[in-house]
């Protein structure tokens, strides 16, 4: 028996490792560890107001803030009975446009494609593809500049709350958003190309499930209130449970979801496997131009699929700015009831992300928070133990099945903080 | 002369690395700061890292299991230079609200039941302090890029670094903002740390004390002031406690405990 490990996963956000144990050339397991500590933050907010709810949990990720923030007040405001006005309810897509290009962009090219070109961080390539790691950057900076307009503050902003926003942006800061959108889109488009260029391994491939959001009106989007599944079966976000059936392993402080005792893929990959035909402009012809049979299989199309979707989320801001633009700034809704329970699903950049409140008398009685990162863990695993057994098989040297094994991992965009501290047991 | 660009080390233990990501996030300067600094080991940017001496090691995060201590220890022992980024690592950030209490263990079993989990122990998080010596607090959730910039090019010059020294009350005041205390609504800006430009009070919401506690912090006034404004004992001291960890639960037990007495 040895083992081959990768003690610390690098370029991904959080602290985990990845253990491979073997037997002569067998592979007896692959695991994802998670190191990162707990953080309880579902206890912690117990007995809190809902807003100060919405201070806590944002610090869950930093990188999926604003996705942890919109869920959590899609799930508080159908608690309290609140139905948004228009103009809030246009700011928080933009605002989850703009997370959706800072993130994708971060991971695409900071974090994934390196491993593709061979190099051991972006930074390293600057030398021999100075133009491409610049691109990204600028779309990084934008995506954070929409954040910091949207929501206060790049990382953390504290502008959306329940019923509205604190103060709306200006007219001039929606209109340089607007051009600025317009202006990056031919970057969006090279990134695309980019990412359809590479040669993506198939040591990984295996048939699984996809879930995300359904987003309303039969429209891309990144939230809503019910769930597709790719087996053609729609359920009630508020049935969440029925999806994410958790348990505990002993080598993570993340829990695992299974769907009928499978593992399933959440992420930029399934929504565009479950709503890809509904893109449109630019992004809906590159997706018909490269969306194949073997997305279905292999993990690693999700950074394609990352990019693709960068460029719908840029193409969509002008007209949505055009229409927060032509409203007035409504008042903050007030709740009409401080006892009530409501579920919240959102498309975080790496999944599908839930977040459940039951309030009794305007306090938290439960919070249940299901991310993205802890509903792939298993299908990670699973497209791990199947590249190790495979390239193993293919006499491939211990390094390049490390480097086979995390270019897996990193597909997910895993985000091991979101994944750790949450998630409550359910007993039954 | 020759100056050696400074070795430098950059870690997260338990947070949501957003400090981290704020150092990617200068996206203007990440090349220059590369290229400024021997940045030895960042495990979230890049895989080819080296562990050895450092000149500066920057710690995002608070400690909470019993790997994590032994490894800030490890670091500690290799660097010249210990620095503290963000409110987790600075003060425990919101992880350590109810750090005294007595209430973890409990807390674990509702989130994890009687499943063993072999990786290793948890505890109750607390920031680096408990564990090593700090010599400098960056704070904020996350840091600001402009602080951490500026703190970086003059360790880079061999300079000591100059940090925020007033509540966000000042920049708030500088911004002309009108009052959300006095207006009646719970507001943590007297008794939080500066530096993010009040950004919640310029968008008329309340100071959510997220960067933690100021160093001149007065929490007997502020708590006068709120109780006075009808805000019940109970839900003052659990919004004062979201972000300020230790410190401030230390110096809200002692207003319990005086609050009982009389």
């Amino acid at each position: 028996m040895r083992e081959l490990n990768v003690e610390a996963l690098a370029r991904v956000e959080g602290d985990g490792g990845i253990t491979v144990t073997l037997d002569g050339k067998k592979v007896k397991s692959v695991t994802l560890d998670v190191h990162e500590g707990p953080r309880l933050i579902e206890q912690l907010v117990k007995g809190m107001k809902p807003e100060d709810d919405l201070n806590v949990i944002p610090r869950i990720c930093a990188i999926c803030t604003l996705s942890h923030r919109y869920s959590a007040i899609r799930g508080l405001e159908k608690a309290l009975g609140i139905v948004p006005p228009e103009k809030a309810q246009l700011m928080r897509e933009l605002m989850m446009l703009g997370e959706n290009v800072e993130s994708n962009s971060l991971h695409t090219f900071l974090l994934a494609l390196p491993d593709f070109l061979g190099y051991p961080s972006a930074v390293a390539m600057l030398n021999d593809y100075a133009d491409d790691v610049k691109r990204a950057l600028r779309l990084k900076k934008f995506g954070n500049h929409v954040m910091a307009v949207t929501s206060g503050r790049i990382v953390h902003g504290e502008n959306p709350i329940i019923g509205g926003f604190g103060k709306y942006p200006s007219k001039k800061s929606l209109e340089e958003i607007k051009l600025k959108s317009h202006e990056l889109i031919p970057d969006a488009v090279r990134d695309v190309e980019l990412f359809a260029s590479l040669e993506y391994p198939t040591y990984s491939e295996a048939e699984t499930v996809f879930m995300s959001v359904n987003a309303p009106n039969k429209k891309y989007g990144y939230a809503g209130d019910s769930i597709l599944v790719s087996n053609g079966k729609e359920i009630n976000a508020e049935d969440y449970k029925k999806l994410t059936s958790e348990r505990v392993v002993s080598h993570s402080f993340a829990k695992r979801s299974l769907y009928q005792d499978k593992p399933f893929t959440v992420g930029a990959n399934a929504r565009m496997v479950n709503m890809g035909k509904r893109l449109d402009g630019q992004a809906a012809d590159l997706f018909k131009e490269h969306f194949s049979h073997t997305w279905l299989k292999n993990p690693l199309y999700n950074n394609l699929a990352q990019a693709i979707e960068m460029l719908w989320s840029l193409e969509h801001m002008p007209d949505l700015v055009d229409e927060i633009a032509g409203l007035d700034d409504p008042a903050i809704v007030q709740p009409t009831r401080l006892t009530g329970s409501g579920t919240g699903a959102v498309e975080a950049p790496r999944g599908t992300l839930y977040h459940h409140y039951d309030l009794k008398d305007g306090l938290i009685e439960t919070a249940d928070i299901i991310t993205p990162t802890a509903q792939n863990l298993d299908d990670i695993e699973k497209h791990m133990k199947l590249t190790a057994e495979r390239m193993l098989a293919d006499d491939k040297k211990d390094d390049e099945v490390r480097l086979g094994l995390e270019m897996v991992a990193r597909a997910y965009d895993p985000c091991i903080s979101c994944a750790t501290h949450l998630v409550r047991l359910k007993r039954i | 002369m020759t100056r050696q660009s400074p070795k430098i080390g950059i870690y997260g233990f338990t947070g949501c690395a957003g400090d981290q990501l704020m150092i990617l996030n200068c996206e203007d300067q990440l090349v220059d700061l590369f290229h400024a600094t021997e940045i030895r080991s960042f495990v979230m940017a890049k895989s080819d890292n080296h562990e050895g001496e450092l000149d500066v090691a920057l710690i995002e995060g608070s400690i909470s299991t019993e790997e994590q201590a032994k490894r800030i220890k490890e670091i500690r022992d290799r660097s010249k230079v210990l620095i503290a980024i963000g409110t987790c690592a600075c003060h425990g950030g919101p992880q350590a609200m109810k750090l005294g209490e007595g209430k973890f263990e409990e807390m674990y079993k509702k989130v994890y039941g009687n499943a063993k989990i072999t990786i290793s122990k948890a505890f109750e998080a607390q920031p680096v302090d408990a564990f090593v010596k700090v010599d400098m607090y960056i704070p904020g959730c996350p840091i600001d890029k402009t602080e951490f910039l500026g703190a970086v090019s003059k360790l880079v010059a061999g300079r000591h670094p100059y940090l925020y020294k007033f509540p966000v009350c000042t920049e708030c005041k500088w911004k002309e903002n009108p009052c959300i205390l006095y207006a009646g609504r719970f507001c943590g800006g007297p008794l939080t740390m500066g530096g993010c430009g009040a950004i919640c009070p310029s968008h008329n919401l309340p100071c959510v004390g997220c960067w933690g506690p100021t160093d001149d912090l007065n929490v007997p006034s502020e708590y006068q002031l709120l109780k006075e404004k009808g805000y019940k004992p109970e839900e003052i001291l659990q919004k004062i406690k979201k972000f300020g960890g230790g410190k401030v639960a230390q110096l809200v037990k002692d207003l319990e405990k005086k609050e009982a007495k009389t």
